[in-house]
């Protein structure tokens, strides 16, 4: 890719001079324009800049394997899940779990019951945390979407990733957040240990949510877009910046509860920049991400 | 303010003797006037001033500053309605505006100027005329701009005022109307020369009509005569003269002398630049006409000499012709009502002498002149400054002896008479008068000493023809006066001839010309009155002479200051009468510069005369007449002079000329002269005829009431007109006086630029002192040029000869290098060659090479064959080696056969088997060499199998390549469909357990339909539980079966597959109840549809049929072209198997065994192209 003659050379010298996302929508579209797309190399990308807002959604289906990497059988796949999509919610409106006035999110989650075999007997059924989390996505993922097919397929498919592939490392995250506060600011750490709030922080809409519904949706897509691309530690190291960023609000607060409470309803106004910095310190302690070319 | 009673009653205090009264009065006023704005004052010292017409008030008023002037203005405009103040209004007026006050300007725009025009208009009383006319003239040039507004108003007045003379409407005085016509003679100047355009229009327009034509030739025509055509007449237009942005530029001095300028009368005239040359050119038209007329009767008096009658006839018969002429001319009639043509008209002959000859300057030099020579020379004196004189004036000359033979004619007394007379009223007249005296007296050196003058001015005189006529002259009064004239007569000639000399330019023409032809309208007219005049004047001989004699005293006593050589004159005043000889004794006394008697000492001289005032008044024209230029240059100047000294006293005018202005001086000479006698004569009481006779000619209105006579008291209407003839006078000076202060003006500014004139001409003089200087510079550089251009010239030539120098070496290099060039081509030309017979040998070297490059590889070449061949010759020796050994071993074989020889039989069995063996021998050698063929070809058929291995290798691995593409996105596909596959299991289940659900609803809810047994109840149950998972596969089944109609993707690879299920009917929702006990079987033949993805491609399939095809695009043309090769290989070698097998039939010893291949063989290697065996298959 360095020596791909299509790049300007000054390419290299822009993230040196603090340039970002000068090149990398075209980069992106490169690595777009392979045939069998490397799911690895879009992977790569994806935690290395930020994506495009506008190749997102590709590139999300893409590494969620909602479309396969070759792009001939896209159309084929989109149809299927098009149908299954049409299917699935048929067959809940056919038994009476999804009506016109259901909101959009219950059917997601009525269909992802469904699909898991995981649908209650009745309607009414209390929801379990997945559920909760699915919704939680689902919202977000609606917001961003602007296809309901597509919303459904990539909450789908985030939700089980996630699931699969972090589902184990999610108990170990708060300690690793700990970690990392303690590196980066121990007397943030020591006072939220003296209140012992550290145990009570949001973890479930931090790591469990992946921040849906608690960061503005710009904010949101480009933490998911590391998520995705295979890295559930950005979780750790946003909710690390939040902690650090309202540092000078939280050490006056004494009361766990009051912490938690502001935590949850944190300003929303500069995510962005948190976002970023959030990032910057994920690729300082793990590193950037090599290109694998 | 508690004042202004007080202030107003100081007012009366004005008139007080008190001298310190008086002043600290007027202070009080002034002060008074300073502080206050009221119009109460003024209007108290108006009426103060009216009522006794105050001094001081005048002194006043006139001073009066800004505010006060509309009060002023006003109460004069009152006053001015009524008539009784009327005039004295005016002369307030008068008074003001001769001042020149600042607010002078606004004076146009005040009502009292419309009421002073409509007055004027209206007016009957001449002096309120007089006075008024007098007034606008000095208001015209300080408010020009009125002209716009009041033109027609100044144009109607004129009009009027000029008809009154003729029409007399008013029946006044005929002096009044003397002062009323000099003034409207200046109106007509002012407006002539203010408003030119204008005015000549309005005269154009207003004496065209019939009515006014009289007028025109009675009156304005001679005034017009006075005036030479004005500049504007030509360049402006009548817009222009009114417009007030003209008048800016002018101030009111400029506009007085811009009026005198174009006026033609001295009196009126200007004598600044511009003026002088037209008057000489008329002067010299008069002198032209005197000459001519005075010559005429002097060649008439030549005939007659000694009578008296001789002389008059011929001035009768010229008087008879200017009288009928002259009575047109109004004014000079007017003035001598005495002449008796009309009671108005008054004889031309004086207006005629005082009219033609101009004044002209320039006099003071020859006077000076005269006084320095007579300085020098007593006696002659006389003559030369005369001499001096006539220069300007030949009449002169000629003028003398008329008068002379008619006064020595009638007056038998002495020439003497003659000469007083004519001095009398003017100097000049006396002074060749007194010449002439005393050139009769006894001077021997008269002829000498003009001769000496004539000496001295002969250098001038350059035409003879002119010259000829005063001796002409001078002989004929030769012959006429005798022996005591003679001298005279010859020193008059002299001077005439000096004078023609000098006058040589202006008087040739009149010479050489006919006089009379030359004689114009005017001149002559003039001419004649002066004959005319003549006449007169011989007429009255006595009183011209004794009238004069005052004013002989006069010019006796400034020739006396001037002149030591005046004392003869006074002799005949002493013989002529005591009186004056008292009287010039007394002037004497007086003081020498006390030159001109003051009136009253004019009058005490005429009191004693008995003789008529007005009668010396011809000869005195006369004499005007004889020295028209210079005699009224020389009056001129006198006069100014004396107004000098006597102040601001009556004017002196003793011009003789006939405008009317003159024509007032003279009335004003006269009727002082006739109010002295008339008081002497009251007074001492000796009322004499002549006297009489002259009071019968004044133009009094009591001429006929001779209340004299009767010693009475002078009646009050006599006293009236006096005073009312006072006040005109009083007006007059006044007027004059105003002129002359404007003169004062101008002279002071043209002093002053003839003060900057000699700043400027001694610039002029430094500059040229400085242009020497810089000329001399300019001389000096020159000559420094000059001497540089030499220089540069040595330089230029030693330049040349170094550059012709340098050429020759110029020349000489290029020749040199001319023929270094031509070696340099040769050795380029070698070069050439040179480089081509290298070039040559470069090629010979390159085949050389290429020749050692050949022989070296055929030398390889050789050195393997060479290696080659020793391998064959090792090999040769070393078969024949064993061909020795063979052959040894044939020789053994031959000898035990010989040996054994004794047994033919043996021997032909070996040698049989000898020729065996050796056919044998070379059957394996052919073997051996088609073994080595067939090798080879193996070798190579072998090495080209293995490249079309390799490359179906490369074609398969490519193959699989795409395959496993193929594979992969087949396989995302499936995943697709799998998941979608799951996701309609689940859909299936969950609608399954919904269905179930509902039944199980159904039958506990609602009412059994047929409720079968109890037993069936609980089998239903039983079956229901197990229908719950029979019935999702059947229905996950059915869904199969729905969708191999819809997509037909999967369907058409599992189809092929199962085919038993085609037979198997589509399981419908509604058949599950009847199906439900097949649910098993069915369940078992539930197809898991493991879709084969083998790695052979079928045919059959639509994968493989796709990768076939792509396959068959790859590769088939490699194929295809590879298959006739093959082919063709394959034959040769089975053709080679054959021949082989055919020929193994040697000895199987030498024999190698060699692998045939077979067909099969064969096809094996076509096994790898499995298209070829799809293709044979």
């Amino acid at each position: 890719m360095a020596e791909d003659p299509q790049r300007n050379f000054r390419s290299h010298y822009y993230e040196k001079v603090g340039f970002r996302g000068v090149e990398e929508k075209k980069s992106l579209e490169i690595l777009l324009k392979d045939d069998p797309l490397d799911v690895e190399k879009l992977c790569t990308f994806a935690q290395r800049y930020p994506l495009p807002t506008m190749y997102r959604t590709l590139v999300w289906k893409v590494l969620l394997g909602i479309l396969p990497p070759h792009s001939e059988s896209h159309a084929a796949v989109i149809l299927f899940r098009n149908e299954q999509y049409q299917d699935l919610l048929q067959a809940l409106q056919v038994i009476r779990f999804v009506q016109d006035s259901t909101p959009q999110v219950w059917v997601y989650l009525r269909m992802y019951q469904l699909e898991s075999g995981t649908l209650p007997r009745h309607p009414s059924q209390s929801l379990g945390p997945e559920d909760k989390m699915l919704i939680a996505i689902a919202e977000a993922m609606e917001e961003m979407m602007e296809n309901d097919v597509d919303a459904y397929w990539l909450v789908k498919c985030f939700v089980k990733q996630f699931n699969n592939k972090y589902g184990d490392s999610l108990p170990h995250l708060p300690k690793s957040l700990e970690h990392y506060l303690n590196l980066e600011d121990s007397k943030l750490l020591a006072h939220l240990n003296s209140c012992s709030a550290l145990s009570k922080l949001p973890y479930d809409v931090w790591f469990k949510h992946c921040f849906a519904g608690y960061l503005p949706e710009s904010s949101l897509q480009r933490v998911w877009d590391k998520v995705i691309s295979g890295s559930c530690k950005i979780l750790v190291f946003v909710a690390l910046e939040i902690l650090l960023t309202f540092k000078m609000k939280l050490m006056p607060m004494n009361k766990a509860e009051s912490i938690t409470q502001f935590l949850l309803n944190i300003p929303q106004e500069n995510t962005d920049a948190i976002i970023s910095k959030a990032i910057d310190l994920w690729h300082k302690y793990i590193g950037t991400p090599v290109h694998s070319v | 303010m508690t004042q202004p009673v007080n202030v107003s009653d100081l007012v009366l205090l004005l008139e007080s003797t008190n001298l310190q009264m008086y002043e600290g009065v007027k202070g009080l006023v002034v002060d008074h006037l300073r502080s206050d704005r009221g119009p109460l004052l003024v209007n108290a010292i108006v009426d103060h001033y009216l009522e006794n017409d105050s001094l001081p008030a005048v002194q006043i008023l006139s001073a009066v500053q800004e505010p006060h002037d509309k009060h002023l203005l006003d109460r004069l405009n009152e006053c001015m309605g009524k008539a009784a103040t009327r005039l004295s209004a005016v002369t307030l007026l008068g008074h003001v505006i001769r001042r020149e006050p600042t607010w002078i300007h606004k004076l146009f725009r005040a009502p009292v100027l419309v009421s002073l025009l409509k007055c004027l208009k209206t007016e009957t009383e001449v002096v309120f005329l007089t006075t008024g006319v007098l007034v606008l003239i000095i208001l015209l040039p300080m408010i020009p701009q009125a002209g716009k507004q009041y033109l027609l108003d100044f144009f109607e007045i004129f009009g009027r005022l000029a008809a009154w003379n003729l029409q007399n409407p008013g029946k006044v005085p005929d002096v009044y109307l003397i002062h009323l016509h000099a003034s409207v003679y200046a109106l007509f100047h002012r407006l002539y020369g203010m408003y030119p355009c204008n005015f000549v229009s309005y005269l154009r327009s207003h004496y065209s009509l019939k009515e006014n034509v009289e007028i025109f030739e009675e009156v304005v025509k001679p005034m017009l005569e006075h005036v030479r055509i004005h500049p504007e007449l030509v360049t402006g237009t009548k817009d222009y003269e009114l417009d007030p942005i003209k008048w800016k530029r002018f101030e009111t001095h400029d506009i007085v002398i811009e009026c005198a300028k174009v006026s033609l009368d001295p009196k009126e005239a200007s004598c600044e630049e511009g003026y002088t040359v037209m008057p000489k050119h008329f002067s010299t038209h008069s002198q032209q006409k005197h000459i001519d007329h005075s010559s005429s009767p002097f060649s008439e008096s030549q005939s007659s000499i000694g009578s008296a009658s001789a002389t008059c006839t011929p001035r009768t018969t010229f008087s008879s012709l200017p009288g009928s002429q002259t009575q047109c001319r109004t004014l000079t009639s007017q003035r001598l009502p005495s002449e008796g043509l009309q009671d108005v008209l008054w004889s031309p002959s004086l207006s005629c002498g005082l009219s033609t000859p101009p004044s002209s300057r320039g006099l003071s030099p020859t006077s000076h002149e005269t006084s320095q020579s007579a300085s020098c020379l007593p006696p002659r004196v006389h003559s030369t400054p005369v001499g001096g004189k006539g220069q300007s004036t030949e009449p002169t000359t000629i003028s003398p002896p008329l008068p002379c033979p008619a006064v020595g004619n009638e007056l038998c007394s002495n020439l003497v008479t003659a000469a007083p007379s004519r001095k009398d009223g003017k100097l000049e007249t006396g002074k060749p008068l007194k010449r002439q005296e005393h050139v009769t007296s006894g001077d021997k050196g008269a002829t000498d000493s003009p001769c000496k003058w004539k000496d001295l001015e002969t250098e001038n005189a350059k035409t003879v023809s002119l010259k000829e006529l005063p001796e002409v002259i001078k002989g004929l009064n030769l012959q006429e006066y005798g022996t005591e004239k003679e001298n005279e007569e010859a020193a008059i000639a002299d001077e005439l001839s000096e004078i023609t000399s000098l006058k040589s330019l202006v008087i040739r023409g009149g010479f050489d010309s006919p006089f009379q032809h030359t004689t114009e309208m005017l001149t002559g007219s003039q001419i004649k009155r002066e004959q005319e005049f003549v006449y007169s004047a011989t007429e009255q001989e006595l009183h011209p002479e004794l009238h004069q004699v005052p004013f002989i005293v006069d010019k006796a006593q400034e020739l006396r200051t001037n002149k030591k050589g005046f004392v003869p004159i006074e002799k005949p005043n002493d013989s002529y009468s005591g009186s004056i000889k008292q009287e010039v004794i007394k002037a004497e006394s007086t003081s020498l510069e006390l030159h001109v008697p003051s009136p009253l000492f004019k009058v005490q001289a005429l009191r004693p005369s008995t003789l008529g005032t007005r009668h010396p008044l011809p000869y005195e024209h006369l004499f005007e007449l004889t020295l028209p230029k210079a005699a009224s240059l020389f009056v001129k100047q006198k006069t100014t002079e004396l107004q000098k000294l006597t102040g601001k006293q009556l004017e002196d005018p003793p011009s003789s000329l006939i405008s009317p202005l003159d024509v007032l001086d003279k009335l004003i000479q006269q009727g002082g002269d006739a109010h002295v006698k008339e008081l002497s004569r009251v007074y001492p009481g000796q009322p004499e005829p002549h006297i009489q006779r002259k009071m019968v000619r004044l133009p009094l209105p009591s001429k006929s009431a001779d209340w004299t006579h009767f010693g009475g008291s002078a009646p009050m209407d006599e006293l009236h007109t006096l005073r009312n003839q006072l006040i005109l006078l009083h007006n007059q000076l006044l007027y004059e006086r105003y002129k002359r202060e404007q003169h004062a003006v101008r002279n002071r500014r043209l002093l002053r630029k003839i003060l900057k004139a000699t700043a400027l001409e001694e610039q002029n003089l430094a500059m040229k002192d400085q242009l020497k200087l810089q000329e001399l510079d300019i001389g000096s550089l020159k000559h420094s040029l000059i001497v540089e251009q030499d220089q540069y010239q040595q330089l230029r030539k030693e330049k040349e000869s170094i550059i012709v120098h340098l050429n020759n070496q110029i020349a000489e290099l290029q020749k040199d290098r001319d023929s270094y060039r031509a070696s340099c081509q040769e050795l380029q030309n070698k070069l050439q060659d040179c480089q081509k017979t290298i070039g040559e040998l470069k090629l010979e070297l390159q085949k050389a090479n290429n020749k050692a490059c050949n022989t070296a590889y055929l030398l390889n070449q050789m050195t393997e064959k060479f290696t080659s061949t020793q391998s064959v010759q090792q090999q040769m020796e070393w078969l024949n080696k064993q061909l020795l050994l063979l052959s040894e071993m044939n020789k053994m074989h031959m000898e035990k056969l010989i040996h054994s020889q004794m047994g033919s039989a043996q021997a032909m069995e070996t040698e049989m088997v000898q020729a065996t063996l050796i056919r044998e021998k070379e059957k394996m050698r052919n073997r051996i060499q088609q073994q080595v063929q067939r090798m080879e070809a193996s070798q190579r058929r072998i090495i080209e199998l293995e490249s079309q291995l390799n490359k179906k290798e490369h074609l398969l691995m490519e193959q699989k390549k795409y395959l496993e593409n193929v594979k992969n996105m087949a396989c995302g596909e499936l995943q697709a469909a799998e998941s979608r596959y799951e996701a309609q299991k689940c859909i299936t289940q969950t609608l399954q357990t919904e269905i179930l659900e509902l039944y199980s609803m159904l039958e506990q809810t609602g009412p059994p339909d047929k409720m079968p047994t109890a037993e069936n109840t609980a089998q239903s149950v039983e079956e229901r539980s197990e229908n719950v998972i029979s019935e999702s596969i059947n229905i996950s089944d059915a869904e199969n079966k729905n969708q191999q109609a819809k997509p037909p993707v999967i369907p058409s690879t599992s189809t092929d597959r199962s085919p038993n299920r085609k037979a198997q009917p589509p399981p419908l929702v509604t058949e599950l109840m009847d199906q439900s006990q097949d649910a098993p079987s069915i369940c078992l033949a539930q197809p898991t549809t493991p879709v084969t993805v083998g790695s052979y491609p079928s045919s059959k399939s639509f994968l493989g049929m796709r990768a076939r095809e792509l396959f068959r695009n790859k590769s088939e043309s490699q194929c295809d072209s590879e298959r006739p090769k093959m082919d063709s290989l394959l034959d040769s070698l089975k053709a080679e198997c054959h021949v082989e097998l055919g020929s193994s039939l040697g000895p199987l010893k030498l024999q190698v065994p060699v692998e045939v291949p077979g067909p099969e063989s064969v096809r094996q290697l076509n096994i790898m192209d499995y298209d070829e065996t799809h293709d044979q298959n």
